[in-house]
Order: structure tokens, then C-alpha cells, then sequence
């Protein structure tokens, strides 16, 4: 082969490629691989790098946590989002918060005594806030300027409405053949089409909440997951869904439509359950802190909190709960022998004879009653002594205090634009990326903060007739 | 759910007939004199968790030391009270607490000591349409905070985490 050739045929030179050149600059560059971590992450310094969605325009007309968080993941990734609520109310979720009392001010001008809940807070991040009413006629223009300036859309309103109201895919499509559009919502059509939907409802009509929480016959019920999993779950999900749709239209060119059902998404987290009843009949029951797969490997209550003198009920009672994992032959004997109860391990010596039921009852009340006169720090660090997997259940406190996650940034404070200095996970709670990682720019912003940007500066509207949709109460 | 005082006192000859509620969030630990919104009636009351320990008893002339936060008539068309009427319900502010006090606790704050903006009210300063800027100078915005984050910082109360 002619060098020409060659030089045809390659891709790239080697000298402008990244890494080591000669054998001594390889030894130079080796470097222990966490070092190497550390390096190309850089925690904290997220701003130097680019936004791997830069250029994507997404419009967000939606509420409460679940569609927003379809969004947000977008705005984390760099995509620009316009968050379009209605004017001087804004979505309703700002109106809720922990126990009614943890708001930040303020929610609008015409507003002054009004909040925005904390509720809010992870479901709508670095996004630009506007109003726009549409049952205004006169609002339509405006909004199809808008989707024709935009990749795509979200929206959470009951099933077909937008489709009523002449801007759902059908119309759009029209207006921007490139347009995704996405519609997230309880049930999607079907029986309950009109259905609406909750995380709640998700966890209960899936049946995830019939097999989560203990059995009755040891005192439980069945137990939704008290935070929305399944609201930050299935959001997730639809971004999944969005990136694979902006993929598909940098083939095709062309735009889709995703209908996503909250109550569906919520099935996919059943693991087994459903082939297991297809194929066995079986109904399958709950079973609390403990595996159905492995045994030992759940969650233990020991004796005595860490925190026996602090006034927090949740630091002076609830800090007592152990994670442990034995579930091997090896692990199991050295569990048994710590606990004293070497019979134990006599009677079970297989897996498949301490996985069954009794057996786990068995066992883990062993383990329990051991640990009754323990403190949760004691039994950790007397299990982990003997090179068993054992870790607290921790609390939030203990999050803040971790060295775990302040190494990688998990849980940092951000000088907010707007509120000041706040406690975040954020988007630094979903990964970290060495070229475009996620950034946590704002908590959000007051009902209508970005209006001027967006109508003005993006769509071009004069002043003076974006005072006059203000005074119209169109936006 | 949330309990009730449904005041049946006499008036000028008629029943006031009145359903007072006693919100959880306020009321779930709570003891004190209570105005019924509609005929001023003071009843004392005491709950723990959530149930009615003691009362409601009626405190003929004191002073109330809160009002409910909602009450209706439900026999009589279902008129109401909505909140925020001075002399008969209190304000709906959605202020956070001091736990179990029923007091607001404006937090000026973080855990760390740094300043925090967003408490209740907050200046309008939105430009055309309510937008807003993208900082809130907190010197400007409060000067005394900032005098006391000053003062935190030079004890050296003021933390990195």
C-alpha cells in the first residue's frame, strides 16, 4: 500500500490524539485510577465544560414532579427549557410543601404573600419561567411561535385536551415536522384514559405497593415508598425516551410522539413478579426488610440509637436500623459464630436452606435478638471487624456528613441566584461525566421571571405589547 | 383530617351553629384559648397528637389566643369564614415554625451560617410582565442581615459545611 493511500484511508493523527506519545510519557501519565477519577471529573468544577444538550429548546407545560422531571434532566444537561405555567399562579405543586410550612418568597409580583414549597425543589431546575394562558384565543400565536422555535415539548394535561385545544402533536406537527412531542400522564388511553395521576397511585394500581413494606402477619401493610419514586422515576424514564427520539430525528428528521403512562412505567420496577405469576400462579406477598433471594441480606433493628441525647425524635429513636449482607456459606458461619449461635449455621448450611421463609424468620430474629442490647455504630463496626458487608441506614443528617458524597459532590451548597445559599443534591445526584457533566444552575425562579427574556428577546414581541398580554392577563 | 369546635352557643336568642376547624398543622400539639369566628365565643382547648385531651371549654370574657383558620355554617347554606378575615380567622401565611410552638421562624440562615434571601415578603422588583433579575444583592436587600452575617463572620460562626 501507497503512503496516499494510507493517509486516505485513516480517520485521524495519531499525534493530535489525547494520551501518551512515547513510552516515557506513558509512565509520566500513569496514574493510580481513582487519581484519574478525580482528575477528569474535577468535582466543582462542572462550569469549565460544555453542556452535552446545548442547543436543544424544550418547552415544559407541566406540573407537579413527574413530567417536570422529564424536563429538568434535560435543563441539568444543558438543554435550554422554558418551564410555561399559568400566569400569577404558576404550577400547582409551588403551592405545596413539607407540612405546609417551608416556602421561599417570592412566587409573584401581584403576589407578595405567596411562596414557593420546597416541594417544588429537583423537579424544575435551571429552567426559564414563563406564563402564557391558553384559553385565550389570542394566546395561540404565541405558542405556535414558540414550538417553532423549539425541539420539543412535554405536557402533563388530561388525555387529549391539548389535542382539543388545537396545539397537541397533530397540530403541531404541522407547524414543526421535527417537533417531539411528549404527553405524561396517569393511565394514557385506554379503560381510564381520563384517569389522572399521583405517584401514589402509580405505586398502588402498578402493585408495587402491595409487595413493598412487611407482611401483616409480622404487623405491616402495605407501604407506598414515602418519597414519589415513582413521580422522579418514571420522569426519568421519559427523558430516556426524549434522547432516543432527538437520536432518532437526527436520522430521519423527523419528530414523535411519546405517550407515557405513569401507572405503566411503575410496573417495570416489579423485577420478577409479574412472570412469576404467568408462569407459578403465585401471588407474590411482601417481605418487608428482607430479601426473597438471598439470605442474610436485609435490615436489622439493633438496640440503641447513635444519638440517645438529641431532642430530634428521628437522631434520638429512629438512628438504629443496620444494613447487613451475609449471604454466603463463608460470610454466613462467621455471622453465626459473631452472634453466638453457631447452630444456626449447622441447620442452614446452604443457601438454598436459609433463603426459605421459616428459615429466614428464623435467622433474622437470631440476629436481632443479639443485637438488642447494641448500639447501631456497635453492631457495624463488630460485623465489619469480622469482614462482613454492614452499613447504617442513614438519615439526611448523616448524608450532609458524609465524606462519601462531599468527595464526589453528591450533596453540595450553591449560592442560588435568587435564594441564597442552599443545600443541594440536585443534578449532582445522577452521575458523574467526564466531558458534559450536569450542573445545578438555579432551585427556579418566581411565576413569570423570564417572560421578557423569552417573548422579547427570543420571540421577538415589542415591549409594549408584552405589556399589554401582561395587562390582558394573558401572561 | 382535623378536629372541630362546632359552637352551639346561644346569641341573642339564636344558635350560632358554627364549625370551627382546628387545622392539624396549628392544632396537632396545641393548648389555648380559641375564638369561635362567628360569635366570639372563647373555648380552651388542649390536644396531644392530635386528639382533643381536654375541652372544648368555654372561657367566658378572656382573651382568645388564636382564631381558627376556617369556619363554616353548614346549616346554614354553607356560609364560611375563609381565612385571613381580622377578628375571625387568622391569616393563611404558609410561614414555617418553630416546631410544636405555632410561632413563625423566618430562617436569615443556612445550617452553615451563610446568608439565605426568600423569606416572607420579599420587595417586588420585577421589571415588565414580572420578570425578575438573577441576583439579589443581599447587602442592598437587607442590610441587617448582612450587618449580622458580618458580625457571624468575624466570631467565625460562619462554616464551609
Amino acid at each position: 500500500m501507497e503512503d496516499k493511500d494510507l493517509q486516505k484511508m485513516k480517520v485521524c493523527n495519531f499525534e493530535d490524539l489525547d494520551g501518551p506519545k512515547s513510552k516515557e510519557e506513558l509512565e509520566e501519565m500513569k496514574a493510580p485510577f481513582e487519581e484519574y477519577c478525580k482528575k477528569v471529573f474535577d468535582v466543582g468544577n462542572e462550569f469549565v465544560k460544555p453542556d452535552a444538550l446545548k442547543g436543544i429548546r424544550w418547552m415544559s407545560t407541566t406540573m407537579y414532579i413527574f413530567t417536570p422531571h422529564s424536563v429538568t434532566n434535560l435543563a441539568e444537561l444543558g438543554a435550554e427549557c422554558i418551564k410555561v405555567e399559568m400566569p400569577r399562579m404558576g404550577d400547582p405543586m409551588r403551592h405545596t410543601s413539607p407540612f405546609n410550612e417551608c416556602y421561599l418568597y417570592p412566587l409573584h409580583d401581584t403576589r407578595p404573600m405567596s411562596g414557593t414549597g420546597l416541594g417544588f425543589v429537583n423537579a424544575n431546575s435551571n429552567e426559564y419561567y414563563i406564563t402564557l394562558d391558553y384559553h385565550v384565543p389570542e394566546s395561540k400565536p404565541v405558542f405556535y411561535n414558540l414550538v417553532k422555535m423549539s425541539d420539543g415539548l412535554t405536557e402533563c394535561y388530561r388525555h387529549g385536551t391539548f389535542d382539543r385545544w388545537k396545539q397537541g402533536y397533530r397540530h403541531i406537527m404541522e407547524v414543526n415536522p421535527r417537533f417531539i412531542y411528549v404527553w405524561g400522564g396517569g393511565f394514557g388511553y385506554g379503560p381510564k384514559i381520563f384517569g389522572g395521576s399521583y405517584d401514589i397511585l402509580g405505586q398502588a394500581h402498578a402493585g408495587l405497593a402491595s409487595v413493598t413494606g412487611t407482611h401483616e402477619d409480622f404487623g405491616g401493610h402495605a407501604t407506598k415508598a414515602s418519597n414519589w419514586c415513582i413521580d422522579w422515576y418514571s420522569g426519568s424514564q421519559i427523558t430516556t425516551a426524549i434522547l432516543a427520539a432527538l437520536y432518532w430525528r437526527n436520522k430521519t428528521g423527523l419528530g414523535t410522539m411519546i405517550e407515557f403512562s405513569q401507572v405503566q412505567a411503575a410496573t417495570r420496577c416489579l423485577g420478577y413478579t409479574v412472570p412469576l405469576y404467568g408462569r407459578f400462579g403465585i401471588v407474590r406477598q411482601r417481605w418487608g426488610n428482607w430479601d426473597t433471594q438471598l439470605c442474610v441480606h436485609g435490615i436489622i433493628m439493633t438496640g440503641k440509637s447513635d444519638y440517645p441525647d438529641e431532642p430530634n425524635p428521628q437522631l434520638k429513636y429512629e438512628a438504629r436500623y443496620v444494613m447487613v449482607s451475609a449471604f454466603q456459606d463463608a460470610d454466613f458461619k462467621a455471622l453465626c459464630d459473631i452472634i453466638k449461635k453457631p447452630d444456626l449455621f449447622s441447620r442452614y448450611k446452604t443457601h438454598k436452606e436459609r433463603v426459605g421463609a421459616p428459615a429466614q424468620i428464623e435467622i433474622y430474629k437470631a440476629i436481632e435478638d443479639w443485637a438488642a442490647d447494641k448500639s447501631r455504630s456497635e453492631v457495624v463496626r463488630i460485623l465489619k471487624t469480622e469482614g462482613l458487608l454492614a452499613a447504617p441506614v442513614m438519615n439526611d443528617k448523616e448524608v450532609y456528613e458524609s465524606e462519601h458524597y462531599r468527595l464526589r459532590g453528591t450533596v453540595r451548597w450553591n449560592d442560588d441566584p435568587l435564594f441564597g445559599d442552599v443545600l443541594i443534591q440536585s443534578a449532582y445526584s445522577c452521575g458523574l461525566m467526564s466531558r458534559t457533566p450536569r450542573k445545578h444552575k438555579w432551585l427556579w425562579r418566581p411565576v413569570g421571571a423570564d417572560n421578557v427574556k423569552i417573548y422579547h428577546e427570543l420571540l421577538g414581541y415589542p415591549m409594549s405589547k408584552i405589556e399589554e398580554f401582561y395587562a390582558k392577563g394573558i401572561i | 383530617m382535623c378536629d372541630i369546635i362546632w359552637c352551639k352557643k346561644e346569641k341573642d336568642g339564636k344558635v350560632c351553629d358554627t364549625v370551627n376547624y382546628l387545622d392539624p398543622y396549628c392544632f396537632w400539639n396545641w393548648e389555648g384559648k380559641i375564638a369561635c369566628a362567628e360569635c366570639g365565643t372563647v373555648y380552651y382547648i388542649h390536644m396531644i397528637q392530635g386528639h382533643m385531651y381536654e375541652g372544648p371549654d368555654e372561657k367566658a370574657g378572656e382573651k382568645p389566643d388564636i382564631y381558627p383558620l376556617y369556619a363554616d355554617k353548614p346549616n346554614d347554606g354553607y356560609s364560611n369564614y375563609l381565612p385571613g378575615i381580622e377578628g375571625r380567622t387568622r391569616p393563611y401565611t404558609c410561614l414555617p415554625r418553630h416546631i410544636y410552638l405555632g410561632k413563625a421562624d423566618m430562617v436569615k440562615f443556612s445550617a452553615r451560617g451563610r446568608p439565605v434571601r426568600g423569606w416572607r415578603p420579599q420587595p417586588p422588583s420585577a421589571g415588565v410582565a414580572g420578570s425578575h433579575g438573577y441576583f439579589w444583592d443581599i447587602e442592598k436587600l437587607s442590610p441587617e442581615v448582612w450587618a449580622e452575617y458580618l458580625e457571624r463572620l468575624a466570631k467565625g460562626e460562619v462554616k464551609d459545611w
